[in-house]
């Protein structure tokens, strides 16, 4: 049964594993967490070396496009964190996934199902209104878009 | 300190057992430890059915059902903290109201759900509630419509009794990620009930409602019933339409509900399972009633579990997992009828970290919307830019904002095929191993978690270890298979042990299996 089931879906072939990511001096290092292995079959923990060929994620770039302020303390708290989670994500780029088609999601939702294209009237319209911070009838208030001359 | 649900009775209610031994799912844990008293007497069987039965008979009124479960709800509150808002006015006239059509119509009036409170967790919008998402930036809104499983229960009848508490916008599994306090273990307040439908699971745990619903896209069903030591189901993506659930992974959140037995969590399933116009990726599959098909055990037949072929996962049960949890699966599936088979999932692994890639990705996306101006806090600047940034910063909590973060990277121009796409292809690969093992299976079989509930705080401040404990949960949400988790066991800890659950996972549709399982 298990010989069976380990020659089944033989496309998964991985990656030798990489050497440890070297990181640039002058760079922090981060400690990996200890982390209990949770299956032998994959290479674990360790960054592949792909990943390192990508930027490491540039916080203030990136709270700016999700429009989140972002103090420079918080940036910088938020830092390892993040670059410990992205390094553990650097993993998938030691499988080997060539000819795999990549999935949307669950194949298990109906097929297209889209209501008709009609209009209809909202019947609680006030609650909407009523949620609004800043409202003055009929518009919903917001300073200035643009803040230069 | 709350006395939680008797768990060993609801393991032998409505379950079918290979006869001759009718065995209970033993204590595995070699401390015997006296059975948790509850402060609800009552049969051990469906509370949906026995609150029928008392409201047809006029044994009891819903009035007086309903008191009852509020006076436990006032009582265990300051300990447990499950609910971010209790509606005990609301509750109260609608069971008046409900008592008056009884009176006046007869057993007409008796919706399936008529007379049973449900706690709803707080990512579900209720039209008359706050619906907070766990969040700050949703403090004090009030949704203009009721969500589509909302509705539905109480177009059968339910109480709303209130909103459960949860970690913000789903993203946790502690439930400490809420903006709004912790909830605590009903078997040990030292304890995380699990997350992020915490408040859902120790709700049900501490009968402080009857059946409740949550939200499950990495776990977030069965791993709080598997701490809490009550039923979760975690139905097949599109079963249950999302309208109306604050999205946080589009392509992996469903609604999933808890019960304190098989029976009643069934029901709830049949209720709120269908087609919904409002939701595009509901499935027009025909919702079976799903509760039928259970027996009690008085008229259990003789070896019903012929044929039925069971698969436990190799790769939960190695190293990383706990022994008492081990333990305990081996213990009751050994109790199924074929000592259940080893089967082995190759990219089991892989998808932890292309689960929390997806969903982090789809969350950038998803709270794109709170954006402090047509609903929820806002802070007031001098230019729009500014005022999305400083809402945002002001009401979203840490974990979210890490999650936006790292999803916005993972979707960047130049990085998309290196984490997003290959995310995708590995969710392919996931699902293509469970269709093979379910072609040889009927169910497979896990543990729902590598351990039992552990102390609150223990993995705030460590990411990676919170993530890790996702690991038996998150595949099943990338192949939007059906799931239940039912207490099979206990370990040692806290005052009583620690409850384990079982999880069981089918075909997409077929909760009807794992459900007379």
């Amino acid at each position: 049964m298990l010989a069976a089931a380990a020659s089944a879906v033989p496309r998964l072939r991985l990656a030798a594993p990489s050497p440890p990511l070297r990181r640039a001096p002058g760079r922090r290092q981060w400690l990996l967490p200890r982390r209990r292995p949770l299956s032998s079959s994959v290479p674990n923990v360790t960054p592949a070396a792909g990943a390192g060929e990508l930027e490491p994620p540039d916080l203030p770039r990136l709270a700016n496009a999700a429009r989140i302020s972002l103090s420079p303390q918080q940036a910088e708290e938020f830092a390892p964190k993040i670059q410990q989670v992205v390094d553990w994500f650097g993993q998938l780029q030691a499988v080997d996934l060539e000819s795999i088609e990549p999935s949307l999601r669950a194949g298990t939702a109906a097929g297209s199902s889209l209501r008709e294209d009609k209009p209809e009237t909202f019947a609680n319209r006030d609650a909407i209104v009523e949620a609004i911070p800043s409202y003055d009838d009929p518009y919903i208030k917001v300073p200035r878009v643009l803040n230069k001359e | 300190m709350p006395p939680p649900l008797q768990a060993h009775r609801l393991l032998i209610s409505h379950r079918r057992l290979p006869t001759p031994a009718r065995r209970r799912f033993s204590a595995v844990s070699s401390v015997q430890s006296p059975p948790a008293k509850t402060l609800a007497p009552g049969p051990a069987t469906s509370s949906i059915l026995s609150i029928r039965g008392s409201l047809l008979s006029g044994e009891r009124t819903a009035a007086e059902i309903t008191a009852e479960y509020l006076s436990r709800l006032r009582r265990t509150e300051p300990s447990v903290r499950s609910f971010i808002h209790v509606a005990d006015s609301d509750a109260v006239r609608e069971a008046e109201e409900l008592d008056r059509r009884i009176a006046s119509e007869g057993k007409d009036a008796l919706g399936p759900l008529a007379g049973v409170l449900v706690g709803v967790k707080d990512n579900l919008c209720t039209a008359n509630m706050p619906s907070t998402g766990g969040s700050r930036i949703l403090e004090g809104y009030r949704p203009a419509y009721d969500a589509t499983a909302v509705r539905r229960l109480r177009e059968a009848g339910a109480i709303v009794v209130g909103k459960t508490n949860l970690d913000e916008f789903g993203m946790g599994s502690t439930t400490e990620g809420s903006a709004f306090q912790v909830t605590t273990n009903p078997w040990d307040e030292s304890r995380v009930p699990g997350g992020s439908s915490g408040g859902s699971a120790s709700a049900v745990s501490a009968r402080q409602c009857v059946v409740s619903l949550g939200s499950d896209t990495g776990g977030s069903v069965r791993q709080p019933a598997s701490f809490c030591g009550v039923v979760g189901l975690k139905p097949t993506y599109g079963r249950v339409s999302r309208f109306g659930l604050m999205a946080y992974a589009s392509s992996l959140d469903v609604v999933g509900c808890f019960g304190s037995s098989v029976f009643d969590t069934a029901t709830i399933l049949s209720v709120v399972a269908g087609h919904d116009k409002m939701d595009s990726t509901s499935s027009s599959q025909n919702v079976p009633d799903y509760a039928s098909e259970l027996v009690p055990l008085d008229s259990l037949e003789s070896k019903p579990l012929n044929g039925l072929r069971i698969g436990i996962i190799q790769e939960t049960l190695g190293e990383g997992v706990d022994s008492g949890v081990a333990s305990s699966i081996k213990a009751a599936t050994s109790h199924l009828e074929q000592l259940g088979s080893v089967v082995s999932l190759p990219s089991f692994s892989l998808g932890l970290p292309a689960y929390y890639i997806l969903a982090s990705s789809e969350a950038s996306s998803n709270l794109s919307r709170y954006d402090g101006i047509r609903y929820g806090r806002q802070v007031s600047a001098d230019d729009l830019s500014e005022l999305y940034g400083e809402s945002r910063a002001n009401g979203l909590g840490h974990e979210v904002k890490m999650r936006i973060l790292m999803g916005t990277y993972a979707l960047s121009a130049g990085y998309y095929d290196a984490y997003y796409k290959r995310a995708q292809q590995v969710r392919t690969l996931v699902q293509e191993s469970f269709e093979d093992a379910l072609k040889r299976f009927d169910i497979l079989v896990s543990p729902a978690a590598p351990s039992a509930a552990y102390k609150i705080g223990e993995k705030i401040n460590d990411p990676l270890a919170m993530y890790a404990g996702d690991i038996m949960t998150v595949n099943v949400n990338l192949a939007g298979l059906p799931a239940l988790v039912v207490p099979c066991g206990f370990v040692e800890g806290g005052p009583a042990g620690l409850p384990v659950g079982l999880q069981m996972i089918g075909s997409p549709f077929s909760e009807e299996i794992a459900v007379c399982v």
